[in-house]
């Protein structure tokens, strides 16, 4: 493309056109640029328009539209071709600073962010004179021109705060700091001293402090991989300095705004974080500022309001005094008495005070509140800062803080007691400052473990929580409610048991509370408690104790699931799933009412499922509701079937996947308590479970398998009769798991059951194939987890079908393939089998294979006899092989058999341990030493003499135990 | 749970001394991998970038002669001490060194030296503008003039001292073999001059340093060791024997290191602490390099001694010792294992108590390297109560200390069984580094990261994931780890994230293909009958 004005025009037109909001013109116009940017003089053209139109909005999309340009092609990836002709390159090198640097805000915003990713590229090897370039424009004395090259070295030079150091990156480094660190020290000086000249004048004032926290990021840059030797000379300037500035106030620079930061905290709350680097990284060349920088920090905090606008100032000007005053050699700045009161006084307590944005946030946006004091994700917040300052203090001042504050704490609960409408801030703030004075050490599962000794924890709780706790008007000063209610969440295992239980009912009473927060907490309170464990692995409330409360407990959590905002409300619901858990059978009467109560939740959210945690714990509260009622009475089945299937139903036809997994289980557990047969309800439904769309869900697997194993289990036989047509897709799903090497072993649990539980007849056309699809699998990735699925796979055939059937069909399969199977996969491998059943399945089996087959006896299968029976002690007594081979690390792996914790996996739908040998075998040593007993007397001789030639010494010795255990002798 | 295997980056490097810059970015998995012990070492990589000013504890590498340190020979009775020396201006001093006549040729080369001698900005580069150099050198030579050939000395002496431009002009003006040959003066105080010198020019670089070992300089200098060597004398020798063992890139050639050492053990068992300090530092650059340099300094038997300098009262001996040993401790196992029979661990932890920040660090950094070995090493650093002053290091340290520290847990943790990993995390060493992930550095949070990791497998074995998983968020590493899923740096983002997945929460994987319809899949075998071989 030639630079010329027709060509300029058509350009101009296609960019106005990419603007258009019809996409008919605007796709067409996007296209035709994407297809001729690859032309030289394409960036070209964009710069002159975005220079010299005379439309603004040209120009700005000239601009937007170059930037995008560079971000996609700038970069030259290895062996794909250069899209950027050099004669380009060099000329937008060339030009762009000056360009950037003339032009209006909007455009150089666009400029700047395509320099930095140029810069990205080509810098420093690319791109020499740009940083000459850069300097040589601080002494313009043109402050927008100035910020404008400022702006740029920051985003050239930001990433050295998070890149891992390299001789490439220091080399970089050094170079930006030979050409660039004494000329911005220069201007940093200039500009300071041109503020003290337009001391008066708000608009220079603007652009010079612009300028100033533009070179305090740059400072923070540059110094952040290591303390440079020129910023180590200069210190004294730029410390000086620095500390004027943070000391500095000009209520020209005040901002009306409450909300927004204005450029006199931007600037000091950098200047925080450049003090907090350097006191942490380089503190033995700085500690000659540190001391003046405490006090100007600590005057600073005191004098600073309490508007969100100074939030991150004052939070990071409290993170910084956090992390000198855990510092040894800093202790003295803090000891003294007068220090330690201001410091609490003046800084700890004000910004632990109850604001009116966190009043707003407690009435209005209930979850982001939960969510910050909570769930603690409230790491920039004032009172998070605060807290952080009185542990590290308490690292050396445990007791003159804990004194200090406990008069703060009297003081305020003081002014409480004296009007408390006015004055329930005051409160607040006091249990806060106790709570944050008392907490060492936290987790979600057990709130505080660790206290400060020196807090009277119990005392508190009696004298000013539970009169909150006791008040009869649950919706009077719900704040304060809320604070009791998390005080005895996070000190329950403070707190001794006679007065948790006395908090129980007051709990509950809270769940009715208008606030969404304060029923929430209780909800969340009582869920807690309920979670805690007693002596002797019971949990520490006892159904018993709770007898007087249940029917409250159940009324009022369910009760809240109707109040306004709290429909989907995953604590209530989680706080149900353990109610019900805690409870047992003293939530039978009450289940019929329950279950429609949640079938009814259950279908309505079912149309939109949004809230997974609620969604979670109403499946587990559906699963507990038919286990504790079944348990008592199996018949009562069919009851829950009638209330959850009209549900069920709706959700498998619109294929709410989200719930798909959840119905499985829960239909599993209903199936899996039928004594015998399988009601024809489920029967319909049992070739839909085939279609390969469920199965392309990862998530869909392990419910589904277990839910076709219980189909086999109750009804192998109808199945084999009804729906032997059936049987193929059936084997298809078994074929589709094994084809994968993270779920084969579900494969396997399937396979498993249809051996099991189909009758032999049924499956015998399909054997042989099995056997193949499992070889040719072996054959082309042998992982761990498949070889102990197989091992355990093929021992459960020969229990089931015989010893003999097993070779039989291994050798037809392939001449002399049982004895390599044996030597290759079996003897070495079998070690490596883990779960007691699993081992006892290989055990018996193997026992079958020594005792029971005549080819082993007889054929040259023979000379395996004596290493399968050594391996088999192995697995009886050597510890578990649990090496895996090198190349496996990559693969998904499962740590156990049995599906764990899938986020699906619902706790209280759990299956339980099958055994398919079961009593039938009680010790499979004495087993192994009857059958041996038997082959013996079958063959006499036979065996003591392959005994004693090969089997080793010490496996010999465990076998004579066995036989003696058993009482018999080998003949 | 199907949980990800774990791959990262885990740099188990030797970590470096902090003034000096690694490229080690090594990347190896999790799980069993990545435990080789002798890639758990790795030693400071010799082409660095600096940011930092250069340290200021090391010796000079070049010294200018201001005033003689000891006094010239009886004989030399015309030396005149620099208050006695006229004061010339340099046209003056020019006239009188390319003169004739020896005794303006004496007077212009003593107001030459005095002028060079002058604290502050001495006029070397107008005394070599001047053109004076080659008569210096050509004064060096003039065996009957002792005082001229003194005073030129020097004079050279000086200059040498100065930039490399400066050292530069006196090697090209021939002044090394010239040098060389005046060891050999029978006048001491004139052959020391020459030793200093040399010792100047050797400072300069490996390049000078090689020339100067071609030129037969080590025997020259081991030749004037004798048991009557005046101290003074040894002094400055054994400072430019130091010298010539000096600078890496290349190193000095390993026949003149096998000619050096004999006499540097020798030196290293005598009682004065500028030499001691001196031959020290010269066994701390030999050190300094692959394993087989620190094979050579191993075989001579000095391990024990440079342990028991560990302890010498002088910082100056005490320094270049500890510096030596921990070279030596970033070799193989078994040159570690030389180190520990000869007592390093017993005297580390004073020196990790040590008042001076700089040596608590290098001494951290030794303990760093001696937790990269087997497991049986890692046992006697446990036996010998390394593990409290670690902990103290990551708690209270100065960063640079902390940061070795941390490399010391990320080996510890990484090599040692699980019983030691149980033992290390005991004494604190887990609260301590969780509480250092939020330091201002990349790479330590990192390093970091690859501990927890480590200790978290070690739970793994013992069956008590969940149990550790607790106690890291008691100790609020859970909150920290959380926020390093919003780092800047990809790498660190990742291992959080890996962390956060496998031992915070649950995850699901995904499937693979097989034939179907939309009623079920096909079950059937390929019609392809392969031979099975297992």
């Amino acid at each position: 493309m030639e630079l010329n004005d027709a060509n300029l025009q058509t350009l101009t037109e296609f960019l106005r056109k990419t603007l258009d909001p019809d996409p008919t013109v605007r796709r067409p116009a996007e296209k035709f640029l994407e297809s001729v940017e690859g032309n030289q003089n394409y960036p070209l053209f964009l710069l002159t328009l975005l220079e010299k139109c005379q439309d603004n909005v040209i120009r700005v999309c000239a601009a937007v539209t170059f930037k995008n340009y560079i971000k996609r092609n700038w970069r030259i990836v290895e062996d794909e071709p250069n899209k950027v002709s050099d004669p380009d390159r060099t000329a937008i090198k060339a030009n762009i600073i000056n360009l950037m640097l003339s032009s209006p805000e909007q455009i150089q915003k666009q400029l700047s962010d395509a320099i930095s990713i140029i810069g990205r590229e080509d810098f420093p090897q690319k791109w020499p004179d740009l940083l000459t370039e850069m300097v040589t424009r601080f002494r313009s004395g043109d402050f927008h021109i100035i910020n404008g090259v400022l702006r740029t070295a920051h985003s050239l030079f930001k990433r050295y705060r998070h890149e891992f150091k390299s001789n490439e990156l220091w080399s970089e480094i050094k170079l930006v700091l030979d050409t660039f660190a004494l000329p911005l020290t220069e201007l940093f000086k200039a500009t300071i001293e041109l503020c003290q000249t337009h001391a008066t004048d708000i608009n220079a004032l603007k652009v010079l402090f612009s300028s100033l926290t533009l070179i305090s990021k740059l400072f923070y840059s540059l110094n952040f991989q290591d303390l440079p030797e020129f910023f180590e000379d200069n210190m004294e300037t730029w410390m000086t300095n620095f500390h004027g500035l943070l000391t500095l106030d000009n209520k020209l620079l005040q901002t009306d705004d409450e909300e927004e930061a204005g450029l006199l905290e931007l600037l000091k709350s950098q200047i925080c974080d450049n003090a907090a680097l350097y006191a942490q990284k380089y503190d033995e060349e700085f500690q000659p500022y540190l001391p003046r920088f405490v006090t100007a920090i600590w005057n600073l905090l005191v004098s600073t309001g309490q508007e969100v606008k100074y939030d991150l100032l004052v939070s990071n000007a409290i993170q910084f005094l956090a992390s000198v005053c855990e510092r040894p050699h800093y202790k003295h700045l803090f000891e003294d008495q007068n220090t330690l009161t201001s410091i609490c006084e003046k800084v700890i307590v004000p910004n632990m005070e109850f604001r009116s944005a966190d009043e707003e946030a407690f009435e209005d946006n209930s979850e982001e509140y939960i969510r910050r004091d909570l769930e603690g994700s409230d790491i920039d917040t004032r009172r998070r800062a605060a807290c952080d300052l009185v542990r590290g203090l308490c690292k050396f001042f445990e007791g003159p803080v804990t004194a200090i504050f406990s008069g703060y704490v009297n003081s305020m609960l003081g002014e409480y007691a004296k009007n408390p409408g006015e004055n329930w801030k005051h409160k607040d703030a006091a249990i806060y400052l106790v709570t944050s004075l008392a907490s060492k050490a936290q987790t979600q599962k057990h709130g505080i473990t660790q206290a400060n000794e020196l807090v009277n924890l119990n005392e508190f709780f009696v004298n000013h929580i539970l009169s909150d706790l006791k008040s009869s008007n649950v919706n009077e000063f719900p704040v304060l409610k809320a604070d009791a209610i998390k005080y005895v969440m996070i000190f329950r295992s403070q707190l001794p048991k006679e007065q948790l239980l006395q908090a129980v009912p007051l709990l509950i009473s809270h769940l009715q509370a208008e606030s969404t927060v304060e029923h929430t907490y209780a909800a969340h309170a009582l869920e807690r408690l309920f979670t805690m464990r007693g002596s002797s692995n019971t949990t520490l409330i006892t159904p018993a104790e709770m007898a007087p409360f249940t029917e409250q407990l159940l009324n009022n959590l369910f009760k809240a699931l109707a109040l306004p905002g709290s429909a989907e409300n995953e604590y209530i619901m989680k706080a149900i799933m353990r109610s019900f858990s805690l409870l047992q059978e003293a939530i039978v009467p009450y289940i019929p009412t329950l279950i429609g109560q949640l079938t009814h939740k259950l279908l309505l959210v079912s149309k939109n499922p949004s809230k997974p945690h609620f969604n979670h714990y109403l499946f587990e509260s559906l699963c507990l509701s038919v286990r504790i009622t079944c348990k008592a009475n199996p018949t009562t089945v069919s009851s829950f079937e009638e209330a959850l299937f009209p549900v069920f139903t709706e959700i498998l036809q619109n294929d709410v996947q989200e719930f798909l997994p959840y119905v499985f289980q829960v239909m599993s557990l209903l199936l899996e308590i039928h004594s015998n047969s399988i009601p024809s309800s489920y029967m319909a439904l049992f070739p839909h479970l085939l279609q390969p769309v469920l199965w392309e869900r990862t998530g869909n697997i392990p419910p589904l398998v277990r839910l076709l194993q219980a189909y086999l289990q109750k009804g192998g036989a109808s199945i084999a009769g009804s729906a032997a047509d059936k049987i193929p897709g059936l084997l298809g799903v078994f074929q589709k798991l094994i084809a994968s090497k993270a779920n084969d072993h579900q494969g396997f649990y399937l396979l498993n059951s249809i051996i099991e539980d189909m009758p032999p007849e049924s499956i015998t056309q399909y054997r042989k194939q099995i056997f193949i699809l499992l070889f040719q699998r072996l054959q082309s990735s042998k992982t761990t987890k498949f070889i102990k699925s197989f091992l355990v796979f093929i021992n459960l055939y020969c229990v089931k079908y015989g010893a003999i059937a097993l070779q039989e069909i291994f050798d037809s399969i392939q001449p002399k393939m049982f004895g390599m199977v044996l030597e290759k996969i079996i003897i070495p491998e079998v070690q490596k089998v883990s779960g007691p059943v699993e081992k006892k399945i290989c055990a018996v089996g193997i026992t079958k294979v020594l005792t029971e087959c005549p080819a082993m006896m007889d054929t040259e299968y023979t000379k395996l006899w004596t290493p399968l029976l050594q391996a088999l002690i192995g697995l009886f007594e050597l510890p578990e092989d649990d090496s895996i081979p090198d190349d496996e690390h990559f693969i998904d792996i499962e740590d156990a058999p049995g599906y764990q914790t899938a986020f699906s996996q619902l706790a209280f739908a759990g299956k339980k341990e099958h055994d398919p040998i079961g009593d039938a075998v009680g010790n499979p040593k004495i087993l192994l030493a009857q059958s041996l007993h038997k082959l013996s007397t079958a063959c006499p001789g036979r065996v003591p003499s392959m005994l004693s030639t090969s089997l080793n010494a010490e496996a010999l010795q465990f076998l004579q135990g066995y036989l003696q255990a058993a009482t018999v002798q080998l003949v | 749970m199907f949980p990800y295997i774990f791959i990262g980056l885990s740099q188990a490097e030797k970590s470096t001394m902090p003034t000096k810059n690694v490229v080690e970015e090594r990347i190896s998995k999790f799980k069993n991998k990545g435990k080789d012990p002798a890639k758990l070492r790795e030693k400071r990589i010799s082409v660095c970038v600096e940011l930092r000013k250069a340290h200021k504890d090391e010796s000079f590498l070049k010294r200018r002669n201001i005033t003689l340190s000891s006094l010239p020979d009886e004989e030399a009775l015309d030396y005149i001490s620099n208050d006695m020396v006229a004061v010339l201006p340099l046209d003056e001093i020019i006239k009188d060194v390319n003169s004739d006549c020896k005794e303006s040729q004496t007077r212009g080369c003593q107001a030459a030296r005095k002028l060079l001698s002058q604290e502050r900005n001495p006029p070397m580069k107008e005394i070599i503008d001047a053109g004076l150099l080659s008569r210096f050198v050509s004064f060096l030579g003039m065996d009957d003039e002792p005082t001229l050939q003194f005073e030129a000395a020097w004079a050279l002496t000086n200059i040498a001292s100065g930039t490399t431009w400066h050292t530069q002009q006196v090697v090209e003006h021939g002044a090394v073999p010239a040098f060389i040959a005046l060891l050999a003066s029978p006048m001491l105080h004139i052959s020391e001059q020459a030793v200093w010198a040399l010792g100047n020019i050797a400072g300069d670089g490996a390049a000078y340093r090689d020339i100067l070992i071609e030129c037969n300089v080590i025997p020259a200098l081991l030749a004037r060791i004798c048991p009557d060597t005046p101290v003074g004398y040894l002094r400055n020798l054994t400072w430019t024997l130091s010298n010539l063992c000096r600078n890496k890139n290349p190193f000095p050639p390993l026949s003149a290191v096998m000619q050096v050492l004999p006499s540097l053990i020798q030196l290293l068992h005598l009682g004065d602490k500028d030499i001691l300090s001196d031959a020290c530092w010269a066994i701390s650059y030999l050190s300094d390099g692959d394993n087989d340099r620190i094979d050579v300094v191993v075989k001579t038997g000095i391990v024990s001694r440079l342990v028991e300098l560990m302890s010498h009262e002088e910082l100056s001996v005490m320094t270049p010792a500890l510096r030596s040993i921990g070279n030596i401790v970033s070799g193989s196992d078994l040159q570690t294992q030389a180190a520990v029979d000869a007592g390093v661990l017993k005297v580390l932890p004073q020196l990790m108590r040590h008042s001076k920040a700089s040596v608590q660090k290098e001494a951290t950094w030794a303990l760093s390297n001696i937790a990269a070995g087997p497991c049986r090493q890692i046992q006697q650093l446990i036996t010998c109560g390394l593990l409290p002053p670690l902990v103290e290091q990551l708690r209270n340290g100065d960063f640079k200390t902390q940061r070795e520290a941390v490399w010391a847990v990320t080996n510890f943790t990484s090599g040692g069984t699980v019983e030691q990993v149980v033992h290390l995390v005991q004494s604190g060493a887990l609260e301590a580094i969780i509480n250092l992930l939020q330091v201002k550095d990349t790479k330590v949070i990192l390093v970091i990261l690859d501990a927890i990791n480590n200790i978290f497998m070690a739970a793994e074995k013992l069956g008590e994931t969940e149990k550790l998983s607790l106690l890291v968020e008691e100790l609020g590493g859970l909150d920290r780890i959380e926020m390093l899923q919003n780092h800047d740096n990809e790498t660190v983002y990742q291992a959080a994230r890996t962390l956060i997945e496998k031992y915070f929460s649950d995850d699901d994987v995904v499937g693979v293909k097989v034939d179907s319809t939309d009623d079920s899949f096909v079950f059937k075998t390929s019609d392809v009958q392969r031979t099975f071989e297992f």
